[in-house]
Order: C-alpha cells, then sequence, then structure tokens
C-alpha cells in the first residue's frame, strides 16, 4: 500500500476576516475573537477591586468585581481549561457575559477567515469550551467560545453566592464597629 | 475461534498496532497519510489526541493503541485515514500506525463469543485469523485505556 504524500493544502477559507487576539494561558495557545473582549487588565490593576470568592462547585471562579452596579466573575483560564494552573498576569474582561479570564500572556492578534467546526470525534466539555478552531500560521488553534465561560445559570448561582458573601461581609462590618 | 460459517468475503486493510494485527473494511480506508504535524488542545474526547490538517480538513487523530494493546502508541510511521460515522455524517479521522498495512481479501466469520464490541468480525486470509474492527464502537466506547479488554479476547 502506497502512502499518500504530504499534503500541501490547508484548510480552505471562506468567510469575511475576523479578528482574533492569540493568548496563552498553561502553555497552550488559545484564540478569542477580538470583539467578544471588551477590556485587557493587569491582574495588579485589577486586585483593588476584586473580591475573593470560593464557591461551592466553582473552583474555577477565583473572584469578582463590581461593575455598572453588577458583578462580573473572574475565571482562571486553566481551570476552565483543566490545565495545570499557572500564574497569571492579565484579565480579559468579556463582553458578551459576564465573565473575565484570566490568562498568561497574550501573544498577538490575527486576522482569520474562517473558524472551523470542531470535528466530532471531540464529545466533552471541549465542544462548551470552543466555538470551533482556527488555522493561523500553520497552527490549530482552538477559539473560546465566551458564552461557554459561565452559562446564564452558573452566573444566577455565583450571583446569589456573591451577594450572600457581601451580605455577610456587611453584616461583619457593622457588628465590629 | 469456533468453525462459524463464513458470513461473506470483502476487501480489508490489514494494519499493525501494537505488533498486533488487525482488520479494516477496505470501503472506510480513505488513504495513508505521511506523519504531518500533530496539534493538540485541551480537550475531554477519549482516545483523541489532537488533529492533524489534511487535504484542507482538520482531521481529529485517534489513538487507538491504549484500547487494542494497553500501550500509547508512541512514534509512528504514518496516519491511516478512515471515515468514521457519527449517524449519517462521515467524518474522516487518523489513525497513527508503526506497522505495514497491505490490502487483504478474505472470508468473513462471526467474531469470537468473547470478543469485545469493537471487533465485528473475524477475517480468514492465508491461514490467519484476523479481527475486524468496527471503528466506530471502538471510539466511542468509554472504556478507560487502562481497562483494555483485548489482550486475551484476541489472542
Amino acid at each position: 500500500m502506497k502512502i499518500a504524500p504530504h499534503d500541501a493544502s490547508k484548510p480552505r477559507r471562506r468567510a469575511a476576516p475576523e479578528a482574533m487576539i492569540l493568548f496563552s494561558t498553561g502553555r497552550q495557545l488559545f484564540a478569542i475573537a477580538a470583539q467578544a473582549v471588551q477590556e485587557i487588565r493587569s491582574t495588579d490593576g485589577l486586585a483593588s477591586a476584586a473580591v475573593e470568592i470560593s464557591a461551592p462547585d466553582f473552583a474555577k471562579v477565583t473572584h469578582f468585581f463590581e461593575r455598572n452596579h453588577r458583578n462580573w466573575f473572574i475565571v482562571n483560564a486553566c481551570a476552565h481549561f483543566c490545565l495545570p494552573v499557572t500564574r497569571p498576569m492579565l484579565v480579559l474582561i468579556l463582553r458578551q457575559a459576564r465573565a473575565a479570564l484570566l490568562v498568561d500572556h497574550i501573544e498577538r492578534m490575527a486576522e482569520i477567515s474562517a473558524v472551523y467546526s470542531l470535528p466530532r470525534a471531540f464529545s466533552g466539555e471541549e465542544r462548551r469550551w470552543y466555538r470551533g478552531l482556527a488555522y493561523i500560521d500553520d497552527s490549530v488553534i482552538p477559539v473560546l467560545d465566551p458564552a461557554g465561560v459561565l452559562t446564564p445559570e452558573e452566573i444566577a448561582r455565583l450571583d446569589f453566592h456573591s451577594a450572600s458573601l457581601l451580605a455577610e461581609r456587611e453584616f461583619e462590618g457593622a457588628a465590629n464597629s | 475461534m469456533s468453525a462459524t460459517p463464513a458470513n461473506s468475503t470483502g476487501s480489508f486493510v490489514l494494519l499493525e498496532v501494537g505488533k498486533r494485527r488487525f482488520a479494516l473494511s477496505a470501503s472506510h480506508v480513505a488513504e495513508l497519510a505521511p506523519p504531518v504535524r500533530l496539534h493538540t488542545f485541551p480537550h475531554e474526547s477519549p482516545l483523541v489526541v489532537g488533529v492533524i490538517v489534511r487535504r484542507g480538513r482538520i482531521v481529529p487523530v485517534y489513538d487507538v493503541a491504549p484500547v487494542l494493546t494497553g500501550r500509547s502508541s508512541g512514534t509512528h510511521r504514518f496516519y491511516l485515514i478512515a471515515s468514521l460515522y457519527f449517524g449519517r455524517t462521515a467524518e474522516p479521522s487518523a489513525i497513527p500506525l508503526q506497522g505495514e498495512c497491505e490490502l487483504a481479501t478474505g472470508e468473513v466469520f462471526s467474531p469470537a463469543a468473547d470478543a469485545p464490541p469493537y471487533i465485528s468480525a473475524t477475517l480468514v486470509t492465508n491461514g490467519e485469523r484476523i479481527p475486524v474492527l468496527d471503528l466506530e464502537a471502538l471510539v466511542t466506547q468509554s472504556a478507560a485505556p487502562s481497562s483494555a479488554a483485548t489482550g486475551e479476547a484476541l489472542s
């Protein structure tokens, strides 16, 4: 049986270009649509505004902060993707969900013409994590689905938990004064 | 194997996984591809080790060796590209192989009674009895690699 020759062709491009932010976390490279990111902050810059949270069943959520009278929840990207946890330096504040992602570095921006569907072989949580796959500079990079970081149900539970936490702190503060 | 009468004949690709020979229906096999770069990223799907880019498509790669032989496949010489059906949809899928592949025809018998579910038949060719793989059953079974039920049933 003969082996087919090396394949020079690359995934076919289809749609209009889309700007992506390539970021790394846990030594893995990911992409996220630039449009899905509202703001990029350093972890130091957000530290004073963030409140630590330890919600049951939400090990990946480390902190929350208030913005426009609503709580935004900070998710450690390594924990989200089940990667060994590293020391994140940046926070990507997402636009479509009240969530922010702790990541290691921003690698660069890239423009892509298509996000390819995740093959059906992938049947686990990754179907929620990724919008699909991008082919950038000879590398296949998963494209994060912002909606998969925290579902509306998870945010509702975290809202409840964070409100309880703040009420508890307020009570403790009043009792101590 | 018991003396089950032959059900049919057919063409098969014989492949070597961890020094064991298996047969795959030739109708499922698209090509043999060189060992191109494997792209990996986090996921939770058993057996899937990453993807390769082949003929303009992103093709998932399954390391079936842990299930078939109890060991990871390690280095490989090429990928066998086969169609895997998810319902009615076929998806090209790659299996890393270390050994040779050959095309063979032979008589097809029912699998041994104690064969694992991913063995759909036994091919008899040149006096050799070779288990025929059911790729869909193989990749959809959720067995952990360590529970490779293969061994004895296929020896």
